[in-house]
């Protein structure tokens, strides 16, 4: 009993640093980003400080989380930034109304839920390409968001903003939860039969995974994370905005890639795909604080990302030969 | 002597605030009647460090507002009075403009001069911004919050009615008319189209045959407008609520062959040469991209302790062909996409700030 635990325990250490293998100079980048940036703004270590910078990357990271998780399992999805404007839409219009606070976050859930459901519902029964039918997707749900709030607008209570989005730092608290339900997922047939059904359906098949069922509760889960994303941002401005999202769609994808997340399916960790997330983000304040002019910093941006994505293939071709 | 007076009232305040509550709430309501401006304290010293908060730097009529703000700021650097600019750029992203001013905070500018990729969004932020004693002075996209030092902006809602009321005074009350807006979902282009509407609803003659929303760009105004001149033989005029729309619109009308017929739009070069060399029936007006270097001066005659009103509405002029010729005068001045601005000074601005 006691052996066996041992040596699964050590089965799982291998295989995670395994894992981790290839994502070392995304590590070194991004631990060098925070350095950089502790030591250009000493005030990120006070708790307002550290609680101000996590408000600004939370949604980010949970849009990347949603995006992982589908490309993960072979899909990909380009709604992610229509769902977080239509999650921020509904919260911004529910909770002023009948619904109350309570209300409002359970009908931006339903709907995130809901809409992720019957897009997968559309990709894995009918089988249409997931890329398409998100496409499709993101135009219907602008303009449903348009719908519902044609300009910025609605209302938010006053504690729930600062609730989220005050002093404290609850959205870095809310991703360690999230964090935490990845990892529990993931210990379950579903989890791992979303990682298997990405890497090799047929073999998922074989093996006893409802490669279908798998591929729907993933898109219903990334359009939970997105809806979720834009209720966080609802209460982080106060108000919904029907177009407030559209950039999370390239920059969640962005974020996955870096962090190592293959577009076939299968390949790539969740922690990386959260990393690149705060790649992306810390490197927005660290070169504010170094002072680049704005050009200078669309430049810097394009070489970081190269440059993180190419390390590690590079010394994986050197470590070959 | 008055301003060193100002400064020290705050202070005043907190201090007595220990002493007793009701002490504190008579000389902080004392405090806030005589502070000056928003959001300023009096606690900040020149020389300014300024941020220029900008949502999206690429467009033409952006680099040229960006271009007035640094020379501002240069001018304002031989007085000693701002000693450092910082720029960002959001590309777009409201959420990332929302972390570049929580960055500004962090790093404690004196001001910031905001041009919103939101009208909600950044309300929070701002209003953060604000309780730190930080000048805000926001234009052109404007923000809810009333946590600001100074709003500056034209009338949108006018800008749509006067361009309206042209219109209908051209085509003497009827005709059919097509609207060319800017994106949905932008205050800027929702209101200019919402101040058309009363004029409209007034003059049932005049039929809207329908409507375009596109950025305002030349290229997909024209786009847009081309594929309408197929579907409508008979179009009398064009109600365009910006500048690139209308040179757009001119195109496209010269491309198939069809005549001009009256047309609205902005100070954009483009259009007011179209408009000369094509001999149409012109209307125009401006927003001028001196309201970044306006912004700048207001935030520091705020921050030196000066009234500063909380809304500025900037006057709308009219450009039509009695004084057409004076703005293409000065076009070789401006890029061929630009916007061709009027002259600008201290005075004018001090003018603007005292009405």
């Amino acid at each position: 009993m006691t052996t066996r635990s041992i040596s699964s325990s050590g089965l799982y250490r291998a295989i995670q640093s395994r894992r981790n293998r290839g994502l070392g100079g995304l590590y070194i980048v991004v631990v060098a980003f925070l350095l950089l940036y502790v030591w250009l703004f000493p005030g990120i270590v006070s708790i307002g400080g550290f609680s101000k910078f996590t408000q600004n990357w939370f949604p980010l990271a949970l849009v990347t989380m949603a995006q992982a998780l589908l490309m993960l399992n072979g899909g990909i999805t380009l709604s992610v930034g229509p769902l977080v404007s239509l999650g921020a839409v509904i919260a911004a219009t529910s909770m002023g109304g009948f619904a109350g606070t309570w209300g409002g976050i359970a009908a931006v859930a339903a709907i995130g839920l809901g809409i992720g459901a019957i897009t997968g519902i559309i990709v894995a029964h009918l089988r249409l390409p997931a890329i398409i039918v998100t496409l499709a997707g993101s135009f219907i749900i602008t303009g449903i968001a348009l719908l519902i709030l044609p300009r910025p607008g609605g209302f938010i209570p006053g504690w729930f903003s600062d609730l989220l989005a005050g002093n404290t730092p609850v959205a870095f608290c809310l991703l360690l939860v999230a964090i935490a339900g990845w990892k529990l997922f993931m210990a379950t047939p579903a989890g791992l039969g979303m990682y298997a059904a990405g890497e090799n359906p047929v073999g998922a098949f074989r093996s006893g995974v409802s490669v279908e069922r798998v591929k729907v509760a993933a898109f219903a889960i990334s359009g939970l994370l997105a809806a979720l994303a834009g209720l966080f941002v609802a209460a982080q401005t106060g108000s919904g905005d029907p177009l407030i999202g559209n950039p999370f769609t390239l920059n969640s994808i962005a974020a996955a890639v870096l962090g190592g997340v293959g577009f076939l399916g299968g390949k790539g960790t969740m922690r990386g795909a959260i990393c690149g997330s705060l790649l992306l983000s810390v490197m927005i304040n660290v070169m504010f604080f170094l002072g680049f002019p704005p050009v200078a910093q669309y430049v810097a941006q394009g070489l970081i990302i190269v440059g993180a994505v190419a390390i590690p293939e590079l010394t994986a071709q050197r470590r070959k030969k | 002597m008055k301003t060193a007076f100002l400064k020290t009232m705050p202070r005043l305040g907190s201090l007595l605030a220990g002493v007793s509550a009701a002490a504190f709430l008579m000389v902080g309501g004392t405090g806030t009647a005589l502070a000056a401006a928003n959001c300023v304290k009096g606690d900040r010293k020149a020389p300014f460090t300024i941020g220029w908060a900008n949502i999206y730097s690429v467009p033409t009529w952006m680099k040229q507002t960006e271009g007035t703000i640094t020379a501002e700021v240069e001018e304002l650097k031989k007085t000693g009075q701002v000693k450092d600019l910082m720029i960002t750029d959001a590309q777009g992203n409201a959420q990332t403009q929302i972390q570049h001013i929580q960055s500004m905070i962090d790093a404690n500018v004196d001001a910031i001069v905001v041009i919103a990729g939101s009208s909600n969004a950044l309300d929070r932020v701002i209003a953060d911004a604000c309780d730190k004693g930080i000048a805000i002075v926001n234009f052109d996209s404007l923000v809810n919050t009333d946590k600001v030092t100074a709003k500056i902006n034209t009338d949108s809602s006018q800008w749509g009615a006067t361009a309206a009321k042209w219109m209908v005074d051209q085509l003497g009350g009827k005709g059919k008319i097509i609207i060319m807006n800017g994106p949905a979902g932008i205050s800027v282009s929702d209101d200019r189209r919402k101040g058309a509407q009363p004029v409209l609803d007034a003059n049932p003659g005049l039929q809207v045959i329908t409507e375009t929303n596109t950025d305002y760009n030349v290229a997909p105004a024209q786009e847009a407008m081309t594929s309408l001149l197929f579907a409508n033989p008979e179009i009398d005029g064009v109600l365009s609520l910006g500048g690139a729309l209308s040179a757009g619109s001119v195109m496209a009308f010269d491309r198939q062959g069809r005549e001009q017929v009256p047309t609205t739009g902005e100070n954009a070069r483009q259009f007011l040469e179209l408009w000369k060399e094509k001999g149409l029936k012109g209307w125009a007006t401006m927003q001028p991209n001196w309201l970044g270097a306006f912004s700048v001066y207001t935030a520091v005659q705020a921050l030196e302790g000066k009234d500063v009103k909380p809304k500025i509405t900037v006057p709308l002029p009219v450009i039509d062909d009695s004084n057409v010729d004076s703005y293409l005068a000065r076009a070789d001045k401006f890029p061929a996409d630009g916007y061709i601005y009027s002259d600008y000074d201290k005075a004018l601005f001090d003018k603007l700030l005292a009405q």
